[in-house]
């Protein structure tokens, strides 16, 4: 028997049509349904969960195995396997400063990819980002050693830099609509993110014979 | 007592204290290990709960002594085991020893809380050959069976083929971390686009590309390792190969190979495996040869062995 969890939110739907396409479906109907826990035959079930979860309930062998962002799974830090890349959920991780600021057009400068020590140093201060990804933006601009203030926030992330709460955030970006509609331009991509599947480290050894076929079969 | 404003007392996160039945079943964990050890003719020894704090790593948990000097909590038995053999043992092989005990550790070296984990573990010093390998393998594996935990598996890799590969590719320490990570999480989508970006079309990018490869039983080994051997880009991805291929053959226990099994301790130079068991979300236990540690304590001699999580093998006995 596999567990797998499935997070709420946009990746659930083409996670589980490729579920599906694997053989397994779930017996209820997730969108109107409020079970937390579906069985899907008797094989596997699903555990539906907040996506940032997704990977403490796999890490800890609650869940077999999961599906979340690469953004979450690199953020949580949690020690997984991730074999397969979905391909779906495409998104970017980025900084973005208000338009015409000066840090907005420094980056510009340097290129998306880069970010020289100097972003930001006619502040006079370590530059001020909203965030809800802490470890990541922590990571990104200390290995460009530009000193960084984060500011931990968990929705509307956007609004910190529009405020003058901060002067840059660091956010997902789909299609760039909200940053375009806040005033804000995007700066450096940090992270290129898509759905990925992550496996239990234990669960990949002793329940090699149930995984390995699911895994060819998503992949 | 709690104080105005002061918050009761209690273990710090990463340590916990263990009560009645808990206790009892780590002790009996503790004391079935040490009989499967005594029966193999290896001798305890007990190091000290602090050392200099050079014998350690920087997940040490480190102080100031009132002299100035840098010491640390036990963050490591192997190490401090290997000090023992090069230094008061030095010159007697082979030597078989056990230890048991708490290391106390850093979450990420050089930052974050620390944590405490009991172990047990076993070190063979002095033996090179693969019948040393095979005597530590089928030792942890009859020590899970002591335990109760039949369907408990080995997953055996080698350093010595993954640093033969890195080397044949010129990776950079960079790359070559960048690889081991992706290696290491089975991280195909990400393995392959580091080779496509940073690896010469070649032997050693098709060699490294099969490292995210699933783990294979121990009867499909022969057929594994043939086929890496074909693509082995130099004569040290050979030689670990075929080594591992002889401790496989001599070795008794639940194996699975697996050639991405990279994960160990950061002197490993060998054969590295870790043991998993129903019922525990993370490895139960772990080791691996590291022919050049001692050499570190001056006495340079090859050694192997592994070590048992306490913590995670204790509430999977049956009561």
């Amino acid at each position: 028997m596999l567990t797998v969890a499935l997070p709420k939110g946009r990746l659930q739907r083409p996670a589980l049509e490729r579920f599906a396409r694997a053989g397994i479906t779930p017996e209820e109907d997730l969108a109107s349904t409020r079970r937390l826990i579906v069985p899907a035959g008797a094989s596997a079930r699903f555990v539906i969960l907040k996506d940032s979860d997704v990977p403490l309930y796999v890490e800890r062998g609650t869940a077999d195995l999961g599906v979340c962002g690469l953004d979450q799974v690199l953020e949580s830090a949690a020690d997984l396997l991730a074999p397969v890349d979905f391909g779906f959920g495409n998104c970017r991780l980025c900084l973005a400063a208000p338009r015409g600021s000066k840090v907005a057009e420094e980056a510009a400068q340097d290129g998306l990819a880069a970010a020289r020590p100097s972003l930001g140093v006619e502040l006079g201060r370590s530059l001020r980002v909203a965030t809800k990804y802490p470890r990541l933006s922590a990571r990104w601009f200390g290995q460009r050693g530009v000193p960084v203030d984060l500011v931990h926030l968990s929705g509307s992330v956007e609004l910190a830099a529009v405020c003058g709460l901060t002067d840059a955030i660091v956010d997902l970006v789909e299609t760039g609509r909200t940053l375009e509609e806040n005033g804000l331009v995007i700066a450096a991509e940090l992270l290129a993110v898509s759905a990925r599947l992550v496996v239990n480290r234990a669960a990949y050894r002793l329940k090699v014979e149930e995984l390995l076929p699911l895994l060819e079969a998503l992949g | 007592m709690p104080a105005d404003g002061q918050q009761p007392a209690a273990p710090l996160p990463g340590t916990q204290d263990l009560l009645f039945e808990a206790a009892r079943r780590l002790r009996r964990c503790e004391a079935a290990l040490c009989r499967v050890f005594e029966a193999a003719h290896y001798a305890e020894v007990i190091p000290p709960a602090i050392e200099s704090a050079d014998v350690f790593g920087p997940e040490a948990f480190r102080a100031l002594d009132r002299g100035g000097r840098l010491i640390a909590l036990r963050a490591d038995f192997t190490a401090q085991v290997a000090r023992i053999a090069a230094t008061r043992l030095s010159g007697m092989s082979p030597l078989r020893l056990y230890y048991r005990g708490s290391v106390v550790r850093r979450i990420a070296p050089d930052s974050g809380p620390v944590y405490e984990r009991l172990q047990a573990g076993c070190e063979l010093v002095g033996a090179a050959g693969p019948e040393a390998d095979a005597e530590i393998l089928s030792l942890a594996s009859a020590a899970m069976s002591a335990l109760g935990l039949r369907s408990a598996r080995i997953s055996l890799g080698t350093m010595g083929y993954f640093a033969a590969l890195v080397q044949a590719a010129g990776a950079s320490e960079r790359l070559a971390r960048a690889l081991s990570d992706a290696v290491d999480r089975k991280d195909l989508p990400m393995l392959r686009s580091l080779c496509e970006r940073e690896v010469a079309d070649g032997p050693a990018r098709k060699a490294i590309l099969m490292l995210a490869q699933p783990p294979r039983p121990q009867t499909q080994a022969a057929q594994l390792l043939a086929q890496a051997e074909s693509l082995a880009p130099s004569e040290e991805a050979r030689a670990a190969l075929q080594r591992i291929g002889a401790t496989l053959r001599l070795a008794r226990g639940d194996l699975e190979i697996d050639l991405g099994e990279v994960r160990g301790l950061g002197y490993y130079t060998g054969i590295v495996f870790n043991l998993y068991a129903p019922g525990s979300p993370r490895p139960v236990g772990g080791g691996g040869r590291y022919d050049s540690l001692l050499g570190r304590f001056g006495d340079p001699r090859p050694a192997v062995g592994f070590s048992l999580d306490l913590d995670a093998l204790a509430p999977l006995l049956e009561t």
